[in-house]
């Protein structure tokens, strides 16, 4: 296993960092966050054409066939500049559940337009009870004619408000099972929420008597729960990356200030408790960065290393980047507390991506599970 | 249409040059990125490319290195790379330079030669028209626009006031300015090809040149001292009695900004 990144792999995370800066500034960030679609179709197509969204997408179905870890560092300038775009949730979320139980007609409908940006994709298993993979699912699947129809609300779906394809938990004769909605299908009605990070939207998805063929059913029936099992290591990852490059920009944004505000007639990172805050945010980030990395890399080549290092990297990097978010706004004082100031933009998606797919408690309990303790 | 891109290397801009003390000349690290300024040149050579089905190569001269700078533009599309590389060029004035890229370029065969106004770390500004004259063919110089028909090539020549309109019939030397377009940020898929791409490296003596011929011994121009920028002067301040705005359209008018 090499730790350091290839040349390829630094130019990606290079060009990922350049357009980002270029082409959605913070300045453009809060201006999506205003709008009801919350993102940016331009951007979309950008990082589409760049090749983002297919990386990891096997090349017989239009993507590049690359590793997690290139994904990873994406997701890492994703998170850092904290870009309002659909990415986690068609890329990680729909194209990984496609790609994990997906059967070859399926593969073939969906992967290639997820890789080219044509299509946005999520998936729904939040229900009434704020649990991630509610047991049994109220939401439910009944057979009719040659498909089933399906009913019932889902919450806390990420951009849900605008996917084109929407996979749906259900309760069928079967057991859990999911299905893949269109998503604009009758009887589907859906509303985005407020949250409170502004740049990733969530939405409330509410079936009312939706048909669907039976050949929307992912995977072996009653089968969801072992896939999904599957599908949020794989998301648990990918925020740990995101929260990486968030925590990472946090702590640039506190050295910076901490060098140039003056205070007393020097530097406040010259005192004493600014120095070891900064220091000890050193220390979360890197230690996060480990994490997220070697449970990237375990994703494409050891998903049992995976089942153990996936709650690892969610639990670590989801406390550290919060801790360092935190700081951040104590480092700036007065400053950090305004609208103005960006640091409660990342506080705010530090919170929320704690708590995204199982807060740290959760995933600490997961993991202690699976080492069987 | 044959295009011919120079690009060059340079040390990361964001960093302090080290210069050696004898001959003051740049030490170049191992590192070195495209510099900025040649993305122009290789985002109208790609566009033009792209229009003629053509080919993009890319001349360097430059101690090699780890060669990111020249994958960086490879990766934006560029089908090779030409790079001269040779302890012998070491301290090598602009027109030395010239010559180097002028035969390595006519050894490759071009029907247009694409540069940047001047490099970021030398700022000569000389080399594109030495270049034109070496290889007897037209310079179109300070692009802002570009158009290109057939064995035409037609530019919007930046002035101070405005632009000319420019010509000329191909074989030409084309440099741009910063603006002409805006340079592609490399897809996914350019830089995992970049590695892929052919690489080319000669020395003086493959381009048929003694070796006192180029470096410093070949060359005419020598850097005599070397001054540190003058730390900035604190700014003029003026009271606002009503009429300072006169006072900011002055400055902002002499800057030439309005």
């Amino acid at each position: 296993m090499n730790f350091a990144l290839t040349p390829e792999q630094e130019m990606l995370r290079d060009a990922a960092r350049a357009y980002l800066a270029d082409k959605v500034p913070m300045a453009k960030v809060r201006q999506i966050m205003e709008t009801s679609e919350g993102f940016d179709r331009d951007v979309w197509s950008e990082t589409a054409q760049m090749g983002w969204h297919g990386m990891a997408i096997p090349e017989a179905y239009g993507g590049a066939g690359y590793s997690f870890v290139e994904l990873g560092i994406v997701l890492e300038e994703l998170g850092r500049a904290l870009t309002p775009v659909p990415f986690l949730s068609t890329v990680v979320l729909a194209a990984g559940v496609v790609e994990i139980a997906g059967d070859r007609e399926q593969r073939a409908a969906y992967l290639p337009s997820f890789a080219a940006g044509e299509s946005i994709g999520t998936v729904a298993l939040v229900e009434s009870d704020g649990r991630w993979l509610p047991d049994p699912p109220e939401v439910s699947a009944v057979p009719a004619g040659e498909g089933f129809v399906l009913s019932g609300t889902k919450h806390h779906v990420l951009d849900g408000h605008v996917a084109d394809v929407i996979v749906v938990l259900a309760t069928s004769p079967d057991g859990p099972d999911l299905f893949l909605v269109p998503g604009d299908a009758p009887g589907l009605s859906r509303a985005k929420v407020v949250t409170m990070d502004q740049t990733r939207c969530q939405a409330s998805v509410t079936l009312d008597d939706v048909e669907v063929p039976a050949a929307a059913r992912l995977g072996a029936p009653g089968s969801a729960l072992e896939t999904l099992d599957r599908l949020l290591d794989r998301a648990a990852v990918a925020v740990a990356f995101e929260q990486v490059g968030g925590a990472q920009r946090c702590l640039e944004m506190s050295v910076q200030y901490a060098k140039e505000r003056y205070q007393f007639g020097r530097p406040i990172g010259s005192f004493q408790a600014i120095k070891h805050m900064c220091a000890d945010m050193l220390v979360e980030v890197e230690a996060a960065r480990s994490a997220a990395y070697y449970a990237g890399w375990a994703v494409t080549g050891d998903e049992d290393e995976l089942r153990i290092v996936a709650p690892v990297a969610k639990s670590y990097c989801s406390d550290a980047y919060f801790q360092v978010a935190g700081d951040t706004i104590q480092v700036h004082g007065g400053i950090g507390f305004t609208w103005e100031h960006d640091a409660h933009l990342y506080f705010k998606r530090a919170k929320t991506d704690e708590l995204l797919f199982g807060g740290p408690a959760e995933w600490r309990a997961k993991l202690a599970d699976r080492l069987g303790l | 249409m044959k295009i011919a891109v120079c690009a060059k290397q340079i040390p990361d801009p964001a960093t302090p040059y080290e210069l050696d003390p004898e001959h003051h000349w740049i030490v170049r690290p191992d590192d070195q990125i495209l510099d900025d300024t040649d993305r122009y040149g290789v985002e109208i050579g790609l566009q033009l490319a792209e229009a003629s089905e053509g080919s993009v190569t890319l001349f360097s001269m430059s101690p090699a290195g780890n060669l990111q700078g020249i994958r960086q533009a490879l990766a934006m599309g560029a089908d090779k790379a030409v790079i001269v590389s040779d302890p012998a060029l070491k301290g090598s004035d602009a027109l030395v330079t010239a010559k180097v890229l002028a035969r390595a370029i006519q050894q490759e065969g071009f029907d247009l030669v694409i540069a940047g106004t001047e490099s970021t770390d030398g700022s000569a500004g000389v080399l594109p028209q030495q270049l034109s004259e070496l290889l007897e063919v037209p310079a179109l110089t300070f692009a802002k626009a570009v158009e290109h028909d057939g064995d035409t090539i037609r530019i919007h020549r930046q002035t101070p006031d405005g632009y000319d309109e420019v010509e000329a019939t191909l074989p030409a030397v084309l440099t741009v300015t910063a603006g002409v377009v805006e340079p592609r940020y490399p897809t996914f898929k350019g830089i995992m090809q970049a590695k892929q791409k052919p690489v080319e490296q000669l020395t003086a003596a493959d381009l048929g040149f003694d070796a006192t011929e180029v470096g410093a011994a070949g060359s005419a121009q020598y850097v005599r001292s070397v001054t540190p920028v003058p730390a900035r002067q604190a700014g003029e301040i003026v009271e606002d009695d009503g009429e300072a705005y006169r006072k900011i359209l002055e400055v902002l008018e002499q800057a030439k900004v309005v």
